[in-house]
């Protein structure tokens, strides 16, 4: 079956001036995003990573190349708007995203501005308020809620909008372990169910495994695209850029150089122990 | 009304390192900003070396220069020109003026690695793991005591993350000062606290070693928290038959662990 893409990246760069000097926040990227699936897009700050996610929705325009959304070139100006309700954008800060006093209302502002009916606003919210498990809270203020459960309503009210593609960038930074693995498991729940395309830039390995691709940014440029397994393998590639290893990874590499015949390409609590002991077993033999 | 922080009982030695952990709301934040009389308590007394903090409730500014704290998101604060004014902003209020200012100031940024060149800067044109920098380097410039880090790391990367565990470390190592602490990142506080602080819903639900802290695995799952997650692999192996110990709570402690099971094991 041949997968359609929703998202084509053909040759971009991103430059800007500072001081009289040209610097390239992106380097000549290419990257087809199919859709419906989920990909990650890893990078430490200054990688790249938020210039080429702000292109992806014409919030910034490419410097050289083309950015094309469902077919339609973001150098479009008169498509603007059609391509912002395609990709819907969430951020790091989820108290610069909120502005309503009331949950329901916040998710309602984008809806409100798409000229929808009410009966058709009311469907929509409620609808997005169940799908990030907040449709308890409606009636409540955002400020008194906690940072995952705030991001969960800033995703609810681009959710709203009904885009085909979501991207976050480094949604989960600002959030405690347990607001982290709620966002987490939102998007993947999004991505199932509602066949969004998600694309989520973070700086958290973890975030990655349950994704379809990963995708690492060092420098402006790609330096490694493939699944989640086959990228945790190259621990040392993403350690010598920046990024943060789990501590499994770490525990299994640090292992492997002291001479364990461990499996290094996984990363859940008990594949690692079943690695472990698979090594520990055959040394006894 | 609610109490953030209900009947909290503990003591600190000088120049320990002690953690604080509890999931958002347990009132750790509310906790520590009685430590250097941010808050007031409504109930029970703050001692400083023996003396409570609000002894002299028109002094309690002079505590805040022993105590310093830094805020979650400390660079959100930074607002004078330079870096330079910015970190001589504190010390300037504790009567520190020419020379002597002048000094303290050079020193501070030495000691955390911002460069020379830097406090003539505007802070705002800084990267985030710099401006981050500069507002702890305002806070150890009035040289405190005691130290207290509302989640230092929040929202850094991979990098930063291990700057500002460096400074703190190394600020301790060149003042003994005693450092708190307020981290989500269990492996942090393993490596890194002499005694940890668990809250739950306003109360202190346990302050003792890492050891033993780690040891209530089932404790700390009920008030959202866990074990760090190498404790979390050794329990793991431990159920499929691998005779390890439970109280491995680093990376290298894993590997020295499972190195001399492997040595043990050639030997048999």
């Amino acid at each position: 079956m041949k997968m359609e893409n929703i998202i084509e990246i053909k040759k971009v760069s991103y430059e800007y001036t500072e001081e009289e000097r040209i610097f390239a926040a992106v380097k000549d990227i290419n990257l087809n995003i199919e859709r419906g699936s989920f990909t990650v897009i890893l990078g430490h700050n200054g990688s790249g990573k938020s210039t080429l996610a702000k292109m992806l929705n014409g919030l910034k325009r490419p410097t050289f190349g083309d950015v094309i959304i469902d077919g339609i070139n973001t150098k479009d100006e008169e498509k603007e708007l059609e391509i912002k309700r395609k990709v819907g954008m969430v951020f790091q800060n989820p108290d610069n995203q909120l502005i309503a006093s009331i949950v329901e209302e916040d998710v309602a502002f984008g809806p409100e501005n798409l000229g929808l009916s009410p009966a058709e606003i009311r469907v929509r919210v409620d609808d997005a308020l169940k799908s990030v498990g907040m449709y308890e809270f409606r009636k409540s203020t955002p400020h008194r809620l906690s940072g995952g459960q705030k991001q969960r309503i800033a995703i609810a009210g681009i959710i709203a909008m009904q885009p085909d593609c979501l991207v976050l960038d480094e949604p989960t930074a600002m959030l405690d372990p347990k607001g982290r693995a709620e966002i987490i498991d939102t998007l993947i729940k999004l991505n199932k169910e509602k066949n969004i395309t998600v694309i989520l830039i973070t700086h958290y390995m973890e975030e990655a495994e349950k994704a379809d691709r990963v995708v690492v940014m060092n420098d402006g440029e790609i330096i490694a695209d493939g699944l989640p397994a086959e990228i945790f393998e190259n621990v040392s590639l993403l350690k010598s850029v920046g990024l943060d290893v789990p501590q499994t990874t770490e525990l299994l590499y640090a292992l492997k150089q002291k001479g364990f015949r461990v499996k290094t390409n996984v990363i859940s609590i008990k594949e690692t122990a079943a690695s472990i002991a698979a090594a520990l077993g055959s040394e006894e033999k | 009304m609610n109490d953030a922080v209900k009947n909290v009982s503990f003591d600190i030695n000088q120049g320990e390192i002690i953690g604080i952990i509890g999931h958002t709301g347990s009132g750790k934040s509310t906790l520590v900003q009685h430590l250097n009389g941010l808050l007031k308590p409504t109930e029970g007394t703050v001692l400083f070396e023996n003396e409570d903090i609000w002894k002299n409730a028109k002094e309690i500014r002079k505590i805040r220069s022993k105590i310093g704290l830094v805020f979650q998101y400390p660079e959100y604060q930074l607002f004078e020109e330079t870096v330079f004014a910015d970190i001589a902003f504190g010390p300037k209020n504790m009567g520190l003026s020419g020379e002597e200012l002048e000094n303290c100031v050079t020193e501070t940024a030495s000691l955390i690695g911002i460069k020379e060149e830097y406090l003539q800067k505007s802070p705002f044109d800084l990267s985030g793991g710099e401006k981050r920098r500069v507002a702890i380097a305002g806070v150890m410039a009035m040289r405190p005591k005691v130290i207290v880090f509302d989640e230092p790391t929040a929202g850094l990367d991979p990098r930063g993350r291990e700057e500002v565990m460096k400074i703190i470390s190394d600020y301790r190592t060149a003042t003994n000062a005693t450092v708190i602490i307020i981290s989500h990142s269990m492996e942090d506080m393993a490596a890194l606290a002499d005694r940890i602080i668990v809250m739950n819903k306003g109360e202190l639900v346990l302050f003792d070693t890492p050891e033993k802290v780690f040891a209530s695995a089932e404790a700390l799952r009920e008030i959202g928290l866990d074990v760090p997650i190498v404790t979390r692999v050794f329990a793991g192996l431990r159920a499929m038959g691998v005779a390890v110990s439970p109280n491995v709570f680093t990376v290298s402690q894993a590997v020295e662990a499972l190195v001399q099971l492997k040595e043990g094991a050639a030997d048999a």
